[in-house]
This record gives structure tokens, C-alpha cells and sequence, in this order.
């Protein structure tokens, strides 16, 4: 089963200095955070926030490679959580054939952005990312560690 | 040589000269080594050039090994990319993918393009009037790099 989910957020993480994107379904009843590199935060930052840049940054030019050639993403899938690297797969339509392929979640929410596409989560990912430890992180949060993220 | 282009390959990526500056630079030259075209980019796509040159396979497919791989998957082949124009500093360029029907031309950033040439094994090219437009002022420094011990350098 897979779980529709929106970007609600996008945070630095200042105890493992890399930036967190967080995930949540409508109902706010499941979140995901999901540990993402510098230069894909900003990518992500940039589509969340409408920014244009003068030149195409690295996931505008994925995304334009798609129109160019006429083949549209249909969604995203966060497919599987292995050994705290997580796994996700885009999906695409060119030539009346579909296509799936192997992505980091980060280039994979970056380009379902910019292409105004759903992302899902699949639930055993969910089940996966134990609560406890959730828990424990949030406990860990200082209001003054939200809005640190400088793209 | 195609009509008025140049073909270029990769010498190296090398950090910026200005301290603490992020950016990093791209050394293209011709195979006379006649032309040098020194290409400023970002860390990330130095970085992500860098890795493709010295054959890293990343556990997970990085943003461009992700281009790539979409390219491949949906049967449309990149045959070349052309830097194309510098304008005010910055430099343009065009990726040529060819599909069943058509060639198709994407605009793209010079970094974005040549981290993408470098996994592809497609070649690189300048348009001679690019090349014609280089300052000599901003192309020494590099070459006096090329030649020292300091060059290979990785960021």
C-alpha cells in the first residue's frame, strides 16, 4: 500500500549537519523525515518556494530533458528504507509504455516538484522508520533549530 | 571537427583560485591543447564531474547518474554537447539527445552538461566564437597550473 505525501518542510539538521526534508500524509497522521545532501536541499527549497533561477539548475534541466522528449512523470515512490538509506523510484510515461526508475528520494521529490506530480510513500517504509526513534529526534529539536535552512 | 565547433575533453577539476571561494574549475582543452577553456562551476557539479572522471561508482545513482540513467531507460542517446555562448560571464551550452523520430536540443548550464558528457562518454564541444572571445588574462593562470605539480588536484 502506498500513502500519498506532501513536502511540509524542509530543515538543517545541526547535530549530523545535513538538511532534512519532512514528509507528511494529509490527515498529519504519518510523517517521514528523510536526511538529504546540501545541494539537493537547495533544489527542493528552490521548487517549495517558486524560486527561478537565471540558468537551470542540475533538476530543471532533468525536468526539461523529460518535456523536451515528451515523456511526463507520473509520480514518485518512496519504496524502501535498507539499512538507513532510503529508496525511491520515478515513474514515467513516454511512448505509450510506462518506465520506473531507481532514484534518491531527494532527486526523486526534487524533479515530483518540479513536474507537479504526486509523491508516495510505501507504508512498510513508514512501519519501518520506528516511532521510537522518531520520537527521541523530536524530542531533541529546539524551536530555534526550524528555519535554519539557507538555500 | 564539426562546422565551427571545437572538441574538447576534460583535463581536470580544480578548486577555485580565490580562497575560500566554493566554486570550483573545469579545465577543457583541444587535443593540440591549442585552445584552453577554463569553465567556473559549482561545488556540486565539480564534484559530480570529478567522481564521473575518476570512474567512482556511487552506491546510490547521484542527480546526473539519475539524468543518465532516464535518458538510457527511455532509448534517447546523448550524441554531443556544444558550449555554445559566454554572455556577461556566464557560459551557455546545448545537449543533443537523439530519440527514434528527432534530434532534440536542451538548454543547458556548461556544468550540468559536461557532468553528463563525462558519464556518457559523449563528446564535448566550444563554439570557435567562444573561444575566439577568451580573454588571454583569464586563461594563463590555468594554463601555469596545468604545468605545475599542483595540477590533478582534487577539491
Amino acid at each position: 500500500m502506498l500513502t500519498q505525501m506532501h513536502v511540509r518542510g524542509l530543515m538543517f539538521d545541526p547535530y549530523t549537519n545535513a538538511y532534512i526534508i519532512i514528509l507528511r500524509d494529509d490527515s498529519n497522521t504519518e510523517m517521514l523525515p528523510i536526511w538529504v545532501g546540501k545541494p539537493e536541499a537547495s533544489a527542493i527549497s528552490f521548487a517549495m518556494e517558486g524560486i527561478t533561477t537565471p540558468r537551470p539548475m542540475t533538476h530543471d534541466l532533468m525536468k526539461t530533458v523529460l518535456d523536451t522528449a515528451d515523456a511526463k512523470v507520473i509520480s514518485v515512490v518512496v519504496t524502501d528504507l535498507k539499512e538507513n538509506t532510503y529508496y525511491a523510484r520515478v515513474h514515467l510515461h513516454y511512448e505509450d509504455s510506462e518506465y520506473s526508475i531507481d532514484a534518491r528520494p531527494s532527486d526523486a521529490i526534487a524533479l515530483a516538484l518540479r513536474a507537479k506530480t504526486p509523491i508516495f510513500v510505501n507504508d512498510d517504509v513508514i512501519r519501518k522508520h520506528s516511532n521510537e526513534e522518531m520520537g527521541r529526534w523530536l524530542e531533541n529539536l529546539k524551536p530555534e533549530d526550524f528555519g535554519k535552512f539557507d538555500a | 571537427m564539426e562546422n565551427g565547433l571545437v572538441k574538447l575533453t576534460v583535463q581536470g577539476v580544480m578548486p577555485d583560485a580565490i580562497p575560500n571561494s566554493d566554486s570550483q574549475v573545469v579545465i577543457l582543452q583541444d587535443e593540440h591543447k591549442a585552445h584552453t577553456l577554463p569553465i567556473w562551476v559549482g561545488a556540486a557539479e565539480g564534484t559530480a564531474i570529478r567522481l564521473a572522471m575518476e570512474g567512482v561508482i556511487p552506491p546510490r545513482p547521484l542527480s546526473h547518474d539519475l539524468i543518465r540513467n532516464l535518458t538510457e531507460q527511455l532509448g534517447l542517446k546523448i550524441s554531443k554537447i556544444v558550449v555554445t555562448d559566454v554572455k556577461n560571464n556566464t557560459y551557455y551550452a546545448s545537449i543533443y539527445l537523439n530519440s527514434k523520430q528527432s534530434e532534440l536540443t536542451v538548454d543547458s548550464r556548461p556544468s550540468d552538461a559536461i557532468a553528463l558528457a563525462v558519464r556518457t562518454s559523449s563528446p564535448i564541444y566550444v563554439a570557435q566564437d567562444v573561444l575566439d572571445r577568451l580573454a588571454p588574462e583569464n586563461v594563463d593562470p590555468w594554463l601555469k597550473m596545468l604545468g605545475s605539480k599542483e595540477f590533478g588536484g582534487t577539491v
